[in-house]
């Protein structure tokens, strides 16, 4: 899978949250395609819908957390590919995160460097 | 930390009103530091020197120092010393009111040591005082204010303070907090925090203010009102928050949960006893902190 033409679900409940994560991947990975998703049940539904290439996922979001969508998309797609990215960075949630499936945990405020390394590590 | 808290010990003491604060907080982005305000601070100068060098500088075309080491009242290493001393950044804020004529360089002096000895800081504080002494400086605070803290709600506020020098800017001075039940919103955003500890916190202001809040925030420039600027406040107080429970979780291994943050649509926001409303002055307007217990 290259960098380009990439598929992406963004999953926040904030628009403003979700414009700086799509225009910070957009310089790693140009041409991504992008669907939006402002609770954790619009992800799930999204994802079974679209099935994105990565996911990026907010933790405290209305519905849905992020912990609970991330279980439901990894019960029916055991590969999925899911990053947390919240500001709610404890030890017990990046725990609870990985156990649910989640495959890397980003602190928020997002470093444009860390999303590069998410992509290149992720999307080979 | 020094010069937001500093504005509030002057208006505690009655040196000012919350309007010439607020007029020389707008004028500091413009304002320099001179050495005169600063050789009052360190104990090399009295005002009085000062104010005799300044008069003689609009006679004669030399720099301050010249003058002040001509006259006696700077020696040579003092001079060096001012030059290349790091400054508390609450003396621009001093210097300002002077320049506006608000206090005089007399008065300046006795509010410097006076604030220096209530928050006993030692000698010329730099501008990166350690935690703990931006610890004592929000207690006193609060205590001022006949609003004693507890532990969480001490780092909470300590937070707080950070979060906003981190993520919006040093420019602004917190006034004294405000107890509070029943508090009138403008635009405010709140969120529930639940757990060991269990507290609901909010920041409220104009629209107008939020569109520059939002814009340094999110380092766009937004010049209307739109959902950008609404989802701005309310990713600041989620990242806030966040970082509040990760320092919960590391301080005291206890963990705490949030809930998402939401705009009250009410006019009034009730609060439980206890909690308290904080009005802090940027030069784009005031934001309310506010903290319901």
């Amino acid at each position: 899978m290259g960098k380009e033409n990439v598929k992406i679900l963004v999953g926040d409940d904030s628009i403003l949250a979700r414009k700086q994560l799509k225009d910070t991947i957009l310089k790693y990975a140009e041409g991504a395609e992008f669907i939006e998703a402002s609770n954790g049940q619009e992800a799930v539904d999204l994802y079974h819908q679209e099935k994105p290439d990565i996911v990026f996922l907010d933790i405290v979001m209305p519905v849905k957390d992020g912990i609970a969508a991330v279980k439901e998309i990894i019960k029916d797609d055991a590969s999925a590919l899911i990053v947390i990215v919240s500001s709610v960075g404890t030890q017990v949630q990046l725990k609870s995160a990985i156990e649910a499936g989640a495959k890397d945990f980003i602190q928020k405020p997002i470093r444009p460097d860390q999303i590069k390394n998410v992509l290149a590590v992720h999307l080979k | 930390m020094f010069a937001q808290f500093f504005g509030s010990y002057l208006l505690s003491k009655n040196a000012v009103s919350p309007e010439q604060l607020t007029a020389a907080i707008t004028k500091l982005a413009d304002t320099h530091i001179k050495l005169g305000t600063l050789a009052m601070h360190k104990g090399y100068m009295t005002a009085s020197e000062v104010d005799e060098v300044c008069f003689l500088q609009t006679r004669e075309d030399k720099r301050f120092g010249e003058i002040a080491l001509e006259r006696n009242y700077l020696f040579e290493d003092q001079l060096e010393d001012l030059l290349k001393s790091q400054n508390p950044d609450y003396l621009l804020l001093g210097q300002t009111l002077v320049d506006s004529g608000v206090i005089s360089n007399q008065e300046l002096e006795a509010l410097m040591v006076g604030y220096q000895a209530d928050n006993e800081l030692e000698g010329a504080p730099s501008e990166d005082a350690n935690q703990e002494e931006t610890q004592t400086l929000i207690m006193n605070f609060f205590e001022a204010a006949d609003e004693p803290l507890s532990d969480e709600a001490l780092m909470y506020m300590n937070l707080i303070f950070n979060n906003l020098v981190r993520f919006i800017g040093e420019d602004f001075t917190p006034l004294a907090p405000v107890a509070c039940e029943s508090y009138d919103t403008n635009y405010c955003v709140t969120q529930c925090i639940s757990g060991p500890v269990n507290l609901t916190s909010g920041i409220d202001m104009e629209e107008d203010v939020a569109i520059a809040f939002a814009s340094r925030y999110a380092k766009m420039e937004f010049h209307v009102f739109d959902e950008y600027v609404k989802a701005s406040l309310e990713d600041f107080l989620n990242l806030h928050n966040g970082l509040f429970s990760v320092n919960m979780s590391n301080a005291y291994s206890v963990e705490i949960a949030l809930d998402p943050p939401m705009h009250c649509d009410e006019p009034t926001y009730k609060m439980n006893k206890g909690s308290f409303v904080i009005p802090v002055i940027y030069p784009f307007g005031t934001i309310y902190l506010l903290l319901a217990m």
